[in-house]
């Protein structure tokens, strides 16, 4: 099945909502980084154990999470289009919180800045972080024009989860050098 | 009309076909049993099949009909549609659905409808369902392809017929392209384009109306 219209051919692309913008729009730069996010997730999956705490079932959970809030970001607030998309729940940002929690029971406490890296699973994590970080910046910038409002209440929503989820990928990183049995290396200035 | 529920839900179902109508030598309707609590928008589609031989098919059927109506043609060395070609009456489909988000999204711009092939259907679903005053561009090769025409025309403020094959012998059907006929019939004004069916059509209309028709926004559904 062929995939391809080539009506992007020329730099431009049509978002959720209809309109037609530059493929350099600050809307579809917010949602190719939260892609390059769900696809670094992915890599990071595919090396994991299946089962929670920190496995491939929970990141695939997130995955789905950002599909959701990717269809937010390619669709211009207010637009009729936004009508049909199903809402960022909440609850999800709780559920991030509580796998934290979770996670950071098992490990020592943070005494000092650590160096991103260690296990390849935790390696991945941080990658993941740092592009979540940038996703949540767009995001950012996105929410703050057109001002503050209801239309644009489910990017708060978003910025809420995307803020939780680079928590999360921290924690993850280091539970991953845990259960590898690999010591987080601390910085040393 | 109203915009797709947020509450819709996605099912897999079981349904007997009750009835097929040839609407042209290539293209028939198919109509199935109705699953029970299986409700949609117009626009949306249902996947027939199962595994690698799955298929989407535009429903073009109003919500409020009985049954689920659709508009298939039969692909040359397609399996799922030649088997539905011939299947027998009272065979049960596997499916799921409904799925997409080509619905009518109502505005004040001039909503304007391009549709090549059985790519009409979502806009049949549309017009069933009570949509009315759009421009609607249909192009087929032949004459014979212009099916529902009288459906759609009794619901579009204005419905345009363009044979790219065939030289025209109504004088209410243009001769090419719907591409050339959007070129030279519909104002560049920002409007509302909803646009089903081939790739290549898709292209060649969404980069009209970039040249054209600026402000506007774009929905589109691929027909493979």
């Amino acid at each position: 099945m062929k995939i391809y219209t080539g009506s992007g051919d020329r730099g431009k692309t049509s978002l959720f909502s209809g309109e037609r913008v530059g493929k350099d729009n600050d809307r579809v730069e917010a949602y190719g980084d939260l892609d390059e996010l769900n696809a670094v997730l992915g890599a990071l999956a595919a090396g994991l154990p299946e089962a929670p705490p920190g496995g491939r079932a929970e990141l695939q959970a997130i995955q789905s999470d950002l599909l959701r809030i990717g269809a937010w970001l390619a669709t211009t607030p207010g637009a009729p289009a936004a009508e049909s998309l199903p809402p960022i729940d909440p609850g999800r940002s709780i559920w991030l919180e509580g796998a934290i929690d979770r996670m950071e029971e098992d490990l020592p406490p943070l005494k000092a800045f650590i160096l991103p890296g260690g296990h390849p699973s935790a390696a991945w994590a941080h990658v993941a972080r740092t592009v979540c970080r940038r996703v949540e910046r767009r995001v950012v910038r996105l929410a703050g024009d057109p001002p503050p409002g209801e239309a644009v209440a489910p990017l708060g929503r978003a910025m809420i989860y995307l803020n939780r989820l680079s928590d999360y990928l921290f924690v993850f990183a280091r539970h991953c050098n845990r259960r590898h049995g690999i010591a987080d290396t601390p910085w040393t200035a | 009309m109203d915009s797709v529920s947020r509450d819709l839900r996605i099912d897999s179902f079981v349904a007997r076909i009750l009835s097929r109508r040839w609407l042209s030598p290539t293209t028939f309707e198919l109509t199935l049993e109705r699953p029970a609590g299986f409700d949609f928008q117009p626009g949306q589609r249902v996947r027939l099949g199962s595994g690698p031989n799955e298929r989407d098919y535009s429903i073009a059927a109003a919500p409020g009909d009985p049954e689920v109506v659709l508009c298939i043609r039969r692909v040359a060395g397609g399996e799922v549609s030649a088997w539905l070609s011939t299947a027998g009456i009272g065979t049960e489909l596997r499916g799921s659905g409904p799925h997409g988000y080509f619905t009518f999204k109502p505005s004040p711009r001039p909503a304007i409808f391009v549709a090549t092939g059985t790519g009409v259907a979502p806009f049949v679903s549309m017009a069933r369902a009570g949509t009315k005053g759009f421009t609607l561009l249909h192009g087929v090769k032949r004459a014979e392809d212009l099916f529902y025409r009288d459906l759609l025309t009794a619901s579009a403020q204005r419905y345009m017929a363009c044979l790219s094959e065939d030289a025209p012998a109504d004088p209410d059907v243009f001769a090419g392209r719907v591409t050339r006929q959007l070129e030279r019939q519909v104002p560049p004004v920002a409007c509302d384009f909803y646009l089903c069916g081939r790739r290549e059509m898709i292209r060649d209309v969404t980069w009209l109306i970039d040249d054209r028709f600026c402000g506007s926004r774009v929905y589109s559904e691929i027909f493979y």
